[in-house]
């Protein structure tokens, strides 16, 4: 089972720095945090462990001696730790201190600030995108309005007057509805911002967006929604992933029209998102390459090629996976798998 | 009679020609056919391209279907698909597009092909309705 990109770590220090590391490894999935460790029982840092479920410990001794335990990182900033790591260490263990360790949480940092900014940098881009769509969502109601207003000016029969009011606001209500979910989408994902969240209230919400960025028109929409289905995550990020991913789908099947199927499942602990398309499908030697950045399929000024990479991104720091089946010709099935969120839909944030 | 064009009665009132308005959106039709049926229009419906070719190829819509007024994005055959229907089985009948996107690149593509008048939505009555009276100025120069 053991890989080599495989990394057993300890934390010794629960403070500030060893709160933020341990976030900050706790993203990283060949990284296994076996335990953090501090004298004082309150200490930010073991509150944050005891909710993600990382081992707690106050014995330093027996925690280096964790059996395969590879990595030390001491953010204790006391010197004895440091004289007595060195004096008691595995051998196999690398130990990262002090402005080691500091430097190391800057870079992560760093890393952090520049994948929110490419995420952000593709949203942006796909925006563009939406202009017919959101053009047609709003144009249409102030037809409606524009033309029924007028009417009212003659209309005479105060039953057709009600009626007519009745439909403006309707209408206006419609348009405004627009806006809202455009600014949401579009703001900056909120850093770290992680909450329970409902996957099938994420999937309608993102089909929302998607209807902006492509025209649905013969398209067939199948859904088979589990109840209960939820994932731990920022729930901006994660839409992100699913209007990508049902935007990809409905442009497969752009010119002869097709069935989209949207599918969660909850399985043995784990929850499964299926989006499928009967769509043209991706020739088998491109698989390897859809995740890669600047892959793309379409013609240049059209895609940016950071979709499907970001997309892996934000799974893979949601501990999830992402597989992909397709043929030529017949359509392509991306499946996420996520550690299951461990709740009903109550308290969920949608 | 003479002050009546088209020359044809409907339910004992005058008219002054048929118009086709295809578009997706029942309230775009319900609207459009509202603006037109008060400047004495008779307004038929499609919700589509396909649907709209059914229309003009029923009966006496052959012969006395003066205008149409069409959307572009729109489920099966779209506008611009229908629209070229239009102009190669109908070349008499003029086409009005009336559209929720502008775009330029496709207003010109559009008037090259003979469309009379591209419109955004949201149009004023008054506008929609010199457009169409526009093109029955057209329709009936192609009557003679």
């Amino acid at each position: 089972m053991e890989r080599s990109d495989h990394t057993k770590a300890a934390i010794l220090g629960a403070g500030r720095g060893g709160h933020a590391l341990l976030d900050l490894l706790h993203q990283i999935p060949s990284i296994e945090i076996v335990g953090i460790a501090d004298r004082d029982p309150d200490a930010p840092g073991l509150q944050r462990a005891r909710e993600i479920r990382v081992p707690v410990s106050d014995d330093v001794p027996s925690l280096i001696r964790t059996p395969g335990l590879g990595l030390i990182m001491d953010v204790t900033g006391d010197p004895a730790m440091e004289i007595y790591l060195h004096a008691h260490k595995p051998s196999a263990a690398d130990i990262l201190s002090g402005s080691a360790s500091r430097l190391l949480w800057k870079l992560i940092q760093h890393e952090s600030k520049l994948e929110a900014e490419l995420l952000q940098a593709e949203k942006l881009a796909g925006i563009g995108s939406f202009a017919s769509g959101i053009a047609h969502d709003i144009n249409n109601p102030l037809q409606l309005i524009l033309g029924l207003a007028e009417n009212l000016i003659e209309e005479r029969d105060l039953t057709a007057v009600h009626e007519q009011a009745r439909d403006i606001v309707e209408a206006v209500k419609r348009t405004s509805a627009i806006c809202r979910d455009l600014t949401q989408y579009s703001r900056r994902a909120s850093h770290r911002e992680e909450a329970l969240v409902s996957i099938n209230g994420k999937l309608d919400e993102a089909l929302k967006i998607a209807r902006y960025a492509s025209s649905f028109h013969d398209i067939e929409m199948i859904k088979h929604y589990q109840t209960g289905a939820a994932v731990k995550g920022n729930p901006d990020e994660l839409l992100h992933v699913l209007v990508n991913l049902i935007t990809n789908a409905v442009h497969a099947m752009e010119q002869v029209g097709g069935t989209l199927t949207l599918e969660t499942k909850l399985l043995n602990g784990q929850v499964d998102v299926r989006i499928s398309d009967t769509g043209c499908g991706i020739a088998p030697e491109k698989i390897p390459e859809i995740f890669e950045p600047f892959f793309t399929t379409k013609a240049p000024g059209k895609g940016t090629g950071l979709g499907l990479y970001n997309v892996k991104t934000i799974v893979n720091k949601m501990h999830g996976r992402i597989a992909v089946e397709s043929e030529l010709d017949k359509g392509s099935v991306f499946t996420l798998t996520f550690p299951n969120g461990e709740s009903t839909e109550q308290g969920c944030q949608s | 009679m003479s002050e009546f064009k088209s020359g044809f009665f409907i339910g004992g009132e005058a008219c002054n020609g048929r118009v086709l308005v295809v578009d997706d959106e029942p309230d775009i039709r319900k609207v459009v056919k509202m603006t037109l049926q008060k400047a004495g229009y008779e307004v038929l419906e499609a919700e589509n391209g396909e649907k709209a070719i059914e229309v003009i190829n029923s009966g006496e819509n052959r012969l006395l279907l003066d205008v149409v007024i069409c959307d572009i994005r729109m489920p099966k055959i779209n506008g611009a698909e229908a629209i070229a229907y239009f102009r190669s089985n109908y070349p008499h009948v003029p086409l009005i597009v009336l559209t929720g996107f502008p775009d330029t690149d496709m207003a010109t593509s559009f008037l090259r092909q003979g469309v009379v008048d591209y419109l955004v939505k949201p149009v004023e009555g008054e506008k929609l309705r010199s457009a169409v009276a526009r093109a029955m100025e057209q329709r009936e120069l192609a009557r003679l």
